[in-house]
């Protein structure tokens, strides 16, 4: 594996716009993610995080529409980049390897 | 978005300044999409609090995130990383040696250089620290025939004050001590100013308590008022809470006190009280009146150019209108505290002395250079590492900037125990060199100033680049193949250049120089300190006698009038009648300067051959004091030849001294005094003018401070004295101690019924200076001490450098020529001869310096004994010293090289060329 390992929050990030589909904003995302974690995030760390995702080349930005209720300011859409897709899929499968024959042990340790 | 419905405006400000550019507008519009969310669902009031939660949490993430960002990018542009640093301080664990040595001679230097330029600074470029203090400026008047300043006067201050734009709030002020009598207390003198109430003005410092002078206390017959600085109502009013209101008496005057000042405010210059000064109720005339020190402020837009330009416009006119007045006086402002030095200001003068500070720099470098020598040796241990490192690919540069890391994490740390030590250092300078007569300004106290922290730390860099930069570049200068043969076959030993040579070399010269001057310092303290008066000078009290000159203009001696003389003398004269009739009390004299303290000088002629022929004489340098008659059996000094003072030698006319043993051993060789003449010349910008009139010797005293054996007349107790009597045409006869022998009991016991009697004679008769006369010398003892202390911490610090680099590079030198060494052991060299092979370098160059200092000593010598009488005896004393102090200190030297000598004697050829195989 060439790739730059990604970091937990960087996983969760990736997945939530894979659910939301391309062309999705920081709002969404933040909400996606408490959504489907069930605790609450901060939103300035998805914005981070985000950041650092597009100037590692696994995420890509454009300039969307803008609403009143935005104040006039339009939005930051995003998309996964290929690389993006594949540095997920490493990860899944460098944490697969890890789970790797653990199911019994845990089903013996509820 | 509705205007009622809008995220409070403050945070969107700051999320506007913390968010990068990239991203401000689109996280600004989605945090505004959410307030309107929250609006809806929170109300107006949670969802504003949920903004500035996000703003603050969004302002510490992208904060964080640009110092990351500026930290991987910063750091790794000038090839210096984290770790670089991490290795430093490992390095500094390992080799702790160096550490200590290394750090404290750059911890020396870095003193050095910081306290050089902090005292230039305070000295060239003083600055109040007062709010706006570089606003405030002076006003006075250079007189260009005599290149010096003069004061303003009354009519001055006030013409200014109305016609002036440029500077507002202009005031004067004048320098007094007054007696502060408070209750029932006994008076003490108080350095006050009478001042305008602009003053307070121009500081805008409030006050404690109170109120401070205004404008009204200035008018002709307002209420005398007066304002307590802080340390004097803590002292003489106990911190009275109460203090507004109590009248104390100031002199003669009685005044109220209306305020009190915080502490530390002591404007215009040290002073601790405040009186108004009554710029009317002086001489009104151009020119007329007493010198005032005149201060403002630059008015709100105004610079220092535009003031000097309105001033000098106005000055032509008043020269123009009153030209015998203001002839030759060019009106000038400048800032306030620079009217106080007497440095010309000119470029040339200010830029010679700024260049004081390349000194500083210079020798900096010169330890930092040895410094870099042990560096260096630490290096070389890591050679065949850094060699290899450069094989498989690392530039140069970067090792180099390891290497600079290091030694700035060595300098950064020597750094700050040099500044901790040079701001220690300066307070206690200051202190130990002010007295309550003469402090410092107020300007001048304190500590270290940013700036010279700011200048510090550029020398901090400059010596990590000496110390690290500089044996880096050398050790990475061989080429990489002939290195790792050199690494592989453990060969070679160090080829130091002219420029490591030379500093070795200047180093250890240094040492030997030095430490002999702080020899000869410290035995001039101990000569100083050993000074023994030959009266009980531990029964006598000392007391500075001046009285208040109410109603006249001028406060300088120098121009002291008849009449207030002759009351001043009557005054003094009351006063030794009525200490003298105290039963404690055994005597009682006066006399312009005591024994045991500093005294004016003055060079004589002698005549040499008699009364009747015309002199030539030799010109010889004496000390000159003014006595009362009874002051020989005062002080219990006999005489010893002729007579000592009768009531018929004193009055103007006099023309008869009295003069010491010392006199006639070291002037006239032992001859006899008695009816011999003396006349003093005196000198005019070095010309010698027209001799003064003769003087007839009429006796001969025993020393009062017999000579110590101190290599210097500076400071020195025991002087050759002429003595004349008080009021003869040679003396001035203001201001005089009063000497008090006692019969028993501490002398100070006395002082509180010799302060009774002068507060009852006249409440202007100020009692200072109070002091035992043994006292007279520990200070100037305890700073020649200092001083010693000071140079032979940088000599003994200088000659810890130069035998650790001595032993470096010898060891070093020894671990890499092992091989060598075991070889021609083997093939039947004498270890003798082995040995002078590997050493002589370092020895020469120890001789070198060992040279080079005694050469140095030599010529200070000769220079201080040229113009002395200087028997054959003495000049081979000090040659025959001279060469054994040179060799002492090349056996010094010579130890720093035991060690690795006897790793020579220890190799075994059989067991290293065994272990090569």
């Amino acid at each position: 594996m060439s790739r730059e390992a990604l970091g937990e929050f960087e996983q969760m990030v990736l997945l939530a716009i894979l659910h939301l589909g391309d062309g999705v904003y920081g709002v969404p995302i933040v909400d996606e993610i408490q959504r489907r974690t069930g605790r609450t995030v901060a939103p300035a760390a998805v914005y981070v995080t985000l950041r650092r995702l597009e100037q590692k080349g696994l995420l890509t930005s454009w300039m969307g529409d803008s609403t009143p209720e935005r104040g006039g300011k339009s939005r930051r859409c995003v998309k996964v980049t290929v690389a993006g897709l594949e540095s997920l899929r490493d990860s899944r499968k460098v944490l697969d390897s890890m789970w790797k024959g653990l199911d019994p042990k845990l089903r013996g340790a509820q | 978005m509705t205007q009622t419905s809008m995220p409070p405006s403050v945070a969107r400000s700051l999320l506007g300044h913390a968010l990068p550019a990239d991203v401000r507008e689109s996280v600004r519009g989605d945090l505004d999409e959410v307030f309107q969310r929250d609006c809806r669902k929170y109300g107006l009031p949670g969802a504003r609090r949920r903004y500035w939660r996000q703003t603050m949490s969004f302002t510490l993430h992208f904060v964080v995130e640009r110092w990351r960002d500026r930290r991987r990018g910063g750091l790794m542009r000038i090839g210096l990383s984290w770790l670089d640093f991490k290795l430093g301080f490992r390095m500094l664990a390992r080799y702790p040696m160096l550490t200590v040595v290394g750090g404290l001679a750059m911890a020396v230097a870095i003193a050095v250089g910081a306290g050089t330029f902090e005292v230039i600074t305070r000295v060239t470029d003083p600055s109040l620290p007062l709010p706006g203090g570089d606003r405030i400026v002076a006003l006075n008047y250079w007189h260009r025939a005599e290149s010096g300043a003069r004061p303003a006067s009354p009519y001055d201050v006030l013409n200014w004050r109305e016609r002036l734009r440029t500077v507002e709030d202009i005031g004067a002020f004048r320098l007094v001590q007054r007696n502060l009598i408070v209750g029932e207390q006994v008076g003490e003198p108080v350095d006050a100013a009478e001042i305008s109430a602009a003053a307070f003005r121009v500081t805008r410092v409030p006050p404690l308590m109170g109120r401070v002078l205004v404008d009204e206390d200035e008018a002709p017959q307002s209420p005398a008022v007066v304002v307590v600085g802080n340390r004097l109502w803590k002292i003489r009013f106990g911190a009275d809470p109460a203090v507004i209101g109590r009248v104390v008496r100031l002199g003669a005057t009685q005044a109220t006190v209306v305020g009190v000042m915080p502490e530390g405010f002591a404007f215009p210059v040290r002073q601790n009280l405040w009186t108004p000064l009554r710029v009317q109720e002086l001489p009104q005339e151009p020119g007329r009146g007493p010198g005032l020190r005149v201060f403002g402020r630059l008015a709100p837009g105004i610079e220092l150019p535009a003031a000097r330009a309105e001033l000098t416009a106005f000055g032509s006119q008043i020269a123009a209108q009153f030209p015998k007045q203001y002839e030759n006086l060019q009106p000038r402002v400048l800032p306030y505290a620079e009217s106080f030095l007497a440095i010309p200001q000119g470029f040339l003068v200010r830029a010679g002395i700024h260049s004081i500070n390349a000194f500083g720099a210079v020798f900096l470098v010169v330890v930092c250079g040895n410094v870099a020598l042990l560096m260096f040796a630490r290096a070389a241990t890591r050679e065949r590492e850094i060699v290899v490192r450069r094989a498989l690919g690392a530039a140069r540069s970067r090792i180099v900037m390891q290497l600079f890391a290091e030694a700035l994490v060595l300098a950064a740390i020597a750094a700050v125990l040099g500044l901790a030590a040079t701001d220690f250092a300066l307070k206690w300078t200051l202190a130990a060199l002010s007295t309550e007569a003469e402090g410092w300004p107020f300007w001048l106290e304190g500590g270290l100033s940013a700036t010279t922290v700011t200048y510090s730390a550029w020398l901090t860099f400059l010596a990590a680049v000496v110390a690290g930069v500089v044996p880096a570049l050398k050790i990475t200068r061989t080429n990489m193949e002939a290195g790792l043969r050199q690494a592989s076959a453990g060969a070679g030993g160090i080829r130091m250049g002219g420029i490591w040579t030379g500093v070795i070399v200047a180093q250890i010269a240094g040492t030997i120089f030095f430490t002999a001057v702080a020899y000869v310092v410290q035995r001039q303290a101990a000569g100083i300190a050993s000074a023994k008066a030959a009266f009980p000078a531990e029964e006598y009290l000392a007391v500075r006698l001046e009285m208040d000159r109410d109603g006249l203009m001028e406060e300088k001696a120098g121009t002291v009038d008849e009449s207030f003389l002759r009351r001043y003398e009557a005054t003094a004269r009351e006063l030794e009648q009525r200490v003298a009739a105290d039963a404690r009390v055994a005597g009682v004299t006066l006399a312009d300067v005591l024994p045991m303290m500093p005294s004016g000088g003055a060079v004589i002629e002698l005549d040499d051959a008699g009364l009747r022929d015309s002199v030539t004489g030799r010109q010889l340098f004496v000390s000159t004091t003014a006595v009362d008659p009874d002051f020989f059996e005062v002080f219990q000094t006999p005489v010893l030849a002729g007579r000592g003072f009768a009531s018929l030698d004193t009055g103007a006319g006099a023309n008869t001294v009295v003069v010491n043993q010392l006199f006639v051993n070291q002037i006239l060789t032992g001859r006899n005094a008695v009816g011999r003449r003396i006349r003093y010349l005196s000198k005019d910008s070095g010309a010698i003018k027209a001799p003064g009139p003769w003087f007839e010797i009429i006796g001969v005293v025993r020393d009062l401070v017999p000579n110590p054996e101190a290599p210097m007349s500076l400071d020195n107790p025991g002087k050759i004295v002429v003595y004349h009597t008080l009021g003869s045409n040679r003396t001035q006869s203001y201001p005089l101690y009063l000497a008090t022998h006692l019969r028993s009991g501490a002398p100070a016991s006395v002082l509180p019924a010799l302060r009774r009697i002068a507060a009852d004679i006249s409440p202007g008769l100020r009692l200072s200076d109070v002091q035992r006369l043994d006292q007279g010398t520990s200070s100037d003892a305890r700073a020649w001490n200092g001083f010693a202390n000071f140079i032979l911490l940088v000599s003994a610090i200088a000659l810890v450098l130069s035998l650790a680099g001595i032993y470096a590079i010898t060891s070093l030198t020894v671990s890499r020529r092992t091989r060598e060494i075991a070889v021609r052991v083997a093939l039947g060299a004498q270890v003798s001869h082995v040995v002078s092979i590997v050493f002589r370098g370092p020895m020469f160059q120890v001789a070198m310096g060992v040279a080079a200092g005694c050469l140095m000593m030599g010529a200070l010598v000769e220079v201080s004994i040229r113009d002395s009488d200087v028997g054959v005896d003495t000049m081979t004393r000090h040659a025959a010293l001279l060469l054994g102090y040179g060799t002492i200190m090349m056996g010094v030297c010579a130890v720093a090289c035991v060690g690795p000598l006897l790793r020579v004697f220890r190799v075994e050829p059989t067991d290293v060329l065994r272990d090569d195989g």
